[in-house]
Order: structure tokens, then C-alpha cells, then sequence
């Protein structure tokens, strides 16, 4: 890892020392992040694509959630709304928002590659083959509230990263080189499959393209219920491991002087990953850009170490994927890759081009 | 055309009688179209025959499923699900647009409280409020309008994912999949029923059977039956019909020998298996989507199909052929008109809405 007001590169010991512009301390992004998360939260259950008087949306969180004695006087659907649409739907966005952030920055540090995104590994490929494959079986399955679609998708997700580990280790290749590279043959292959799938779906074929657009309009209390434990316990393990992540990115060698189990701490690490990422895409289907931009949007405002981005990527991925599916659901139903990506993509070129501080991966 | 049949007898909806008004009695043997993707088509006498003939089995009297059900009803849908309607429905969702236009064919669009956006007829279907798009159900919206029942499509018309959620939202979802001419008369009479209408249903499907079935007989009466290749859509694949499908079912009542793409689930067939069936006939469902008579001519490699070479390259609505609603006879007419133009059919039977398009 390479740290630097350009056009210097001082050591990392030196970074302590050099002074931080107030608004870039972490505590203030975090709090910035915070106010931004309670906004979307808030946005998010208040507005969607039926409009339902603000007053009645307070009188029935307070009404359901907090057990206030108000009188009812908002017919019974915009109960249904609020609480069995918008809520799940919110949060789910949140999670997984937060969890692909986490995961992102994870990947990019693990395999030093700033392009590195949470699919990089056969996730992606592996969750959709799965799901088209529940497409095509004519069995309907439920466990957990989860459908048979989710089941594979997360089944699929898992095995391909696993797959793509255990193959790279035969690789005579630099382990980094090694794992992208098996990573994106295992990808290609998958990708075949997924098209094979495409093909042979006929009539169910739109079901299979909205699962790679991505979309939160199908979040219930279930999948809320089951994804977001296994997001929590990825991300809370990653941001535990934060200092083995620093490590790895001094590369293998320094990381391996300093005493880290970097064989370990890199299994670790990527498992995590790739459990929330599977989790996230199970859900919702293949949401780009979120967990390839957050975390270079956070680096670039409070440095590339990993105790302060992590906490940090998750906070901004939540708010920033709750917002977009918002803005998505505003005009009807968008998928939500198009909204993340147009408004995304322009807020991160102003980004690159207005914050002064340099880090390479 | 006889629209004023009275609620008529019949035992189930595929075989049975139909009385029209005028008092000619039309005898028809419906059995072929029991037999669910039977290819043949209905032998029936064409009307009008004789001032009173064949009255077989069963007595003309009104049967007990042409009579209002009584709520709460528990019917099970073409998915296999069985559903349980409280009370006959006062707000109605049609999620597809065959069931939208049989609510308003029955008198009863008053009672529909939302639609999909692709649901275009009638006119009145344009102005509810559209709880879907192509994409799927906007669930937020389903929900505002409040809806004690709604009607979805199946075969994966209406995504799964979005039936299973409306049904954990507590509100009754049938399922409607209709993959044969016959399926689509059972499930016009179904939707009538769970809407607590099925009188009217009833009384319009005989009509339709009835009419369909003079069209298929004067069609299979006409001296030669064409190969027939039914396009729905070429680009750059081409699309037509999968074997046993519905498409295929109505070329065949219609008087056609349907080029299928030999597979009951693949819709798409390579040229050169064209070629090979060498359709006598090739009729434009995608007309309506822009695809002209010259364009076919253009086509590389499609220049000595006989169809082409003879110029049988026919447009047609494929919005009355292929959409599983009360059009459907007329689509059949249509369609029947576009395989043959020299089938003489007589007014009663012509397609009464939408005139065949003239190839520009």
C-alpha cells in the first residue's frame, strides 16, 4: 500500500502525523454518513410510488411500532404498505448496500486491485447460474420464506468462490494472480452455463434478466430476516479483522514479517466477503457499482486504512443503495443497477476530481 | 354474428350445445376439443343447416355450473392452487390483459380497479390506474387499490415471486394459464365464475364455441390446407411456434398445416429448418409490431420459400389471434381469412372489431 499527498510518498508511520483537514476525520464522515443513513431510512418509508400523507406514515410507525395510542384513520392498505413493503424493502437495501461496500473494499485490499469489486470472484456468476437454474427446475420450494431461486442463488454464489479457491491453489502463479485469473476463467465458464440457461428458459427468461439487473422491490420481513444475520456477522468479522486486511495490502511478503497468517488471514477474509456478498445477491439480485465505487469514494475522503473504511463503507453503501432504490421505485419501478450507476458514476468523477489526498492499491 | 345465445345448457364447458336465439339448433361435436392439444379441428355443422335438427344428449336445460356461485367460493386455478374468495369480489386486478377484456365483454369493468399497462382494449382499460409493467408488479401500488381479488397470468405472465407476495398480503390471486383453444374457453368461464359473473361467461363462451367451431368447419371443409408458418417475430432469430402450443392449435382450427419449431418449449427456429418445412403460407403476427410484407420479400434466404415466391405473405392482429380473450373467435376468423383468403365465411362469423390489416 502506497499512501501519499502527492507528489511524496511518506511511510506509512508518517501518515499519523500528517494533518487531517477536520471534515476528513473519520468520526465527522461517520457522523455525516449517519445523518445520511437516517435521511434515506426515513425518505424511504415516506415516499414510494403511492403517496401516503406524511402524518399518516408517522401515526402508523407510531401507531405499529412504538404501541402510541392513535386513532386509526388511514385505510388499511397504506398500513400494508408501510409496514410490509417500504420497511423490508428499506432495510434490506441497506443491508445489502452496506454488506457489498464492505465486501467491495474487502476484495480490493485482499487482491490489491482497485477493480476488484464483491462479484470478482465468481459470486456474480455463480449467484445467477443458480437462480436461472431455479428458473428452469418446476419445483416450488420454500424454506424460511426464501424461495427456491434465492436458495441456489446463494448455494450458487458460495460454491463458485469456493471452486475458484480451491483451483487457484494449484495455480503456479503468484497466489493474487493466481485467484483473479481462476476467478475469471471459473466466471467465463459460469457465464457460459447462465446463457445456456437464458436459452433454454423461453417464457420465464424475463425472470432470469431481472435477477442480473437487480431489484429490491421483492424484499419481505422473511429475506430481511435471513440476509441480514449473515451480513452482520460478515461485515462485523471483516471490520474485526481490519488490521489483517492493512497488512495484506503491504503486500505478502511484509505482511508475513509482521506476523500475519497471511494464508489464514486471506481465507478468512475472503470467505466473509464472499457470505455477505452471497447473501446480498441471494435478495436482491446483481446490484453493480455499489461495491466497486463506495469504497474508493471512502478511501478517497479518509485514507485507504482499513479500521476507519470499513465501518465507514458500510454506513455509505446502506444509505447510498437506499437512496438509489428510492429514486428507483419514484417513476414506477427502475432497476435499481440503472439509478445506482447514473447517479453514481457523475458523483464519483466530481469525487476524483476535487479531493486532493492519492492512494494507490 | 349471434351474440344473444341464452344462458346455455351444458354439461361442462368443452362438450355440450349451444341454442341461439333464432331457434336453430346447432349440433356440435365437441369432443375432439376435450382431448386438451387435440390437433384436429372441431367437427361441427356449419350453420345454418336446417330449421331443427339433432338434439342428442344432454336435454337443453340450464346446467347447475351456468347458475351464480355462491360465496365464499373455493375454486383451484390452472397453477394447481386452490383459492378461496370470502365474498364475490367488488375490486378487481386483472394482470393480464385477456382477463381485463373479459371483465368489461361481461359488463362488469366497473368492478376492475387495476390493470397492467399493456392492456389496451378496450379503450376504458387504458384509464385504470396500471398496477404492472412488463417488468412486474409494482406491489405498492396493487396494494393501494385495494383489490379483494386478483387475476394473474401464468406460465410466468406474472412473475411467481410477485403471486406468492400478493397472497402473503392476504388477498386471493388466480392464476390463469390457458395453453389450447379449449383451456382458454374453460378459463374465460373460470374468471366469470370467481368474479360472480359466470351467467354471462357462460352464455359468451358457448357463443364463442359455437362460432369457432363453424369457422374450423368451413375451413376444414376448403379443399386444400396450406403449411402454414405463423411468424412471431424474426431478429435476428426467428420466432415461431413451439410444437403443441396455442399459436399452433389456431392454425390448425383455422384451416392451416402449422410449421412448429418441433419442440413444445422452444419458440425460436433456425432457417434453415424453415426452408426445409418450406411454409405454403407465411402469416405476420409481428405486422403490428412494424415487420412488412416487403420486408419478408428482403429477407436473405427466404426468397425461394413458396410462400414468398407466391406471394402468400399475409398480416394479421395478432393481438385477437394470440391474446386468450372474447376476441378469440374473431381471431380465429382473422386468421382463417389470412391462411385462405378465397375462405368465404359468412357475416356472422367475420371478425367484427379489428379489420385485417391491408399490407402497405
Amino acid at each position: 500500500m502506497r499512501v501519499g499527498v502527492a507528489p511524496g510518498r511518506p511511510a506509512l508511520g508518517d501518515l499519523a502525523h500528517t494533518a487531517t483537514p477536520s471534515w476528513r476525520r473519520p468520526a465527522v464522515v461517520a457522523g455525516v454518513g449517519v445523518i445520511a443513513l437516517a435521511v434515506s431510512l426515513l425518505a424511504g418509508i415516506a415516499f414510494g410510488s403511492v403517496s401516503i400523507p406524511l402524518g399518516d406514515t408517522v401515526a402508523i410507525l407510531a401507531h405499529r411500532l412504538l404501541g402510541w395510542p392513535v386513532a386509526v384513520t388511514w385505510p388499511a392498505s397504506s398500513e400494508t404498505i408501510i409496514l410490509e413493503l417500504r420497511l423490508p424493502r428499506v432495510l434490506m437495501a441497506m443491508f445489502a448496500g452496506g454488506g457489498l461496500a464492505v465486501a467491495g473494499a474487502t476484495m480490493q485490499g485482499v487482491l490489491r486491485n482497485p477493480l476488484a469489486d464483491p462479484y470478482v470472484l465468481g459470486t456474480a456468476s455463480g449467484a445467477a447460474l443458480g437462480a436461472s437454474l431455479a428458473v428452469l427446475v418446476p419445483i416450488q420450494l420454500g424454506v424460511l420464506g426464501l424461495g427456491l431461486t434465492q436458495l441456489l442463488a446463494f448455494i450458487g454464489a458460495v460454491v463458485a468462490v469456493a471452486l475458484v479457491w480451491r483451483l487457484s491453489r494449484a495455480s503456479r502463479l503468484g497466489s493474487l494472480t493466481g485467484l483473479l485469473l481462476t476467478g475469471y476463467a471459473v466466471g467465463s465458464l459460469l457465464a457460459a452455463g447462465l446463457a445456456m440457461a437464458m436459452v433454454l428458459s423461453g417464457a420465464q427468461l424475463r425472470q432470469i434478466v431481472f435477477f442480473l439487473l437487480g431489484s429490491l422491490a421483492t424484499a419481505t420481513w422473511q429475506q430481511v430476516a435471513v440476509a441480514a444475520p449473515l451480513i452482520t456477522v460478515g461485515v462485523a468479522v471483516l471490520a474485526w479483522r481490519a488490521r489483517a486486511l492493512d497488512a495484506l495490502m503491504l503486500g505478502d511478503e511484509t505482511a508475513a514479517h509482521l506476523g500475519l497468517a497471511v494464508a489464514r488471514e486471506r481465507v478468512i477474509l475472503l470467505a466473509c466477503a464472499a457470505l455477505v456478498t452471497a447473501a446480498a445477491v441471494a435478495t436482491c439480485g446483481l446490484i453493480g457499482f455499489v461495491g466497486l465505487v463506495v469504497p474508493h469514494m471512502v478511501r478517497l475522503v479518509v485514507g485507504p486504512a482499513a479500521r476507519p473504511l470499513l465501518p465507514l463503507a458500510a454506513i455509505f453503501g446502506a444509505a447510498f443503495l437506499a437512496l438509489a432504490d428510492l429514486l428507483a421505485r419514484l417513476p414506477g419501478e427502475l432497476p435499481v443497477g440503472i439509478v445506482t450507476a447514473v447517479i453514481g458514476a457523475p458523483f464519483f468523477l466530481l469525487i476524483l476530481r476535487h479531493v486532493r489526498t492519492g492512494y494507490e492499491l | 354474428m349471434d351474440r344473444s345465445p341464452l344462458p346455455t345448457p351444458s354439461r361442462s364447458d368443452r362438450k355440450g350445445f349451444s341454442v341461439s336465439a333464432v331457434g336453430l339448433v346447432v349440433a356440435l361435436v365437441v369432443g375432439a376439443c376435450a382431448a386438451g392439444g387435440s390437433a384436429a379441428p372441431v367437427t361441427s355443422s356449419p350453420i345454418p343447416a336446417s330449421s331443427s335438427t339433432v338434439a342428442a344428449t344432454p336435454s337443453p336445460s340450464p346446467s347447475p355450473e351456468a347458475t351464480q356461485p355462491s360465496f365464499p367460493l373455493t375454486i383451484t386455478d390452472d397453477e394447481g392452487t386452490s383459492v378461496t374468495i370470502p365474498a364475490q369480489p367488488q375490486r378487481i386486478v386483472s394482470l393480464t390483459p385477456a382477463t381485463t377484456e373479459e371483465l368489461f365483454a361481461l359488463g362488469e369493468g366497473s368492478r376492475l380497479v387495476g390493470d397492467t399497462d399493456s392492456d389496451d382494449y378496450p379503450v376504458a382499460a387504458k384509464s385504470l390506474p396500471h398496477v404492472a409493467t412488463f417488468q412486474g408488479v409494482i406491489m405498492e401500488q396493487l396494494v393501494a387499490a385495494q383489490p379483494d381479488l386478483v387475476i394473474a397470468g401464468g406460465d410466468g405472465f406474472t412473475q411467481p415471486a410477485d403471486v406468492a407476495r400478493i397472497r402473503a398480503l392476504g388477498i386471493p390471486v388466480v392464476v390463469i394459464y390457458a395453453a389450447t383453444v379449449p383451456a382458454v374457453l374453460t378459463d374465460l368461464r373460470l374468471v366469470g365464475e370467481v368474479a360472480g359473473a359466470l351467467p354471462a361467461a357462460a352464455a359468451m363462451t358457448d357463443a364463442m364455441q359455437t362460432r369457432m367451431d363453424a369457422i374450423s368447419a368451413l375451413a376444414a371443409a376448403e379443399p386444400t390446407h396450406p403449411s402454414v408458418f405463423y411468424e412471431i417475430g424474426v431478429g435476428p432469430d426467428i420466432y415461431a411456434p413451439a410444437q403443441d402450443s396455442f399459436v399452433a392449435d389456431m392454425v390448425t382450427r383455422a384451416g392451416g398445416v402449422p410449421v412448429t419449431t418441433g419442440d413444445p418449449d422452444s419458440y425460436t427456429i433456425a432457417l434453415e429448418k424453415l426452408v426445409l418445412a418450406d411454409p405454403q403460407v407465411i402469416v405476420l403476427g409481428d405486422y403490428d409490431y412494424g415487420t412488412t410484407v416487403a420486408d419478408v420479400l428482403k429477407r436473405p434466404g427466404w426468397e425461394h420459400l413458396t410462400a414468398v415466391v407466391d406471394g402468400a405473405v399475409r398480416p394479421v392482429d395478432d393481438t385477437i389471434v394470440t391474446r386468450p380473450g372474447p376476441r378469440l373467435a374473431d381471431g380465429l376468423a382473422a386468421l382463417a381469412l389470412a391462411i385462405d383468403p378465397a375462405l368465404v365465411l359468412p357475416a356472422d362469423l367475420l371478425p367484427a372489431a379489428t379489420p385485417v390489416p391491408s399490407p402497405s
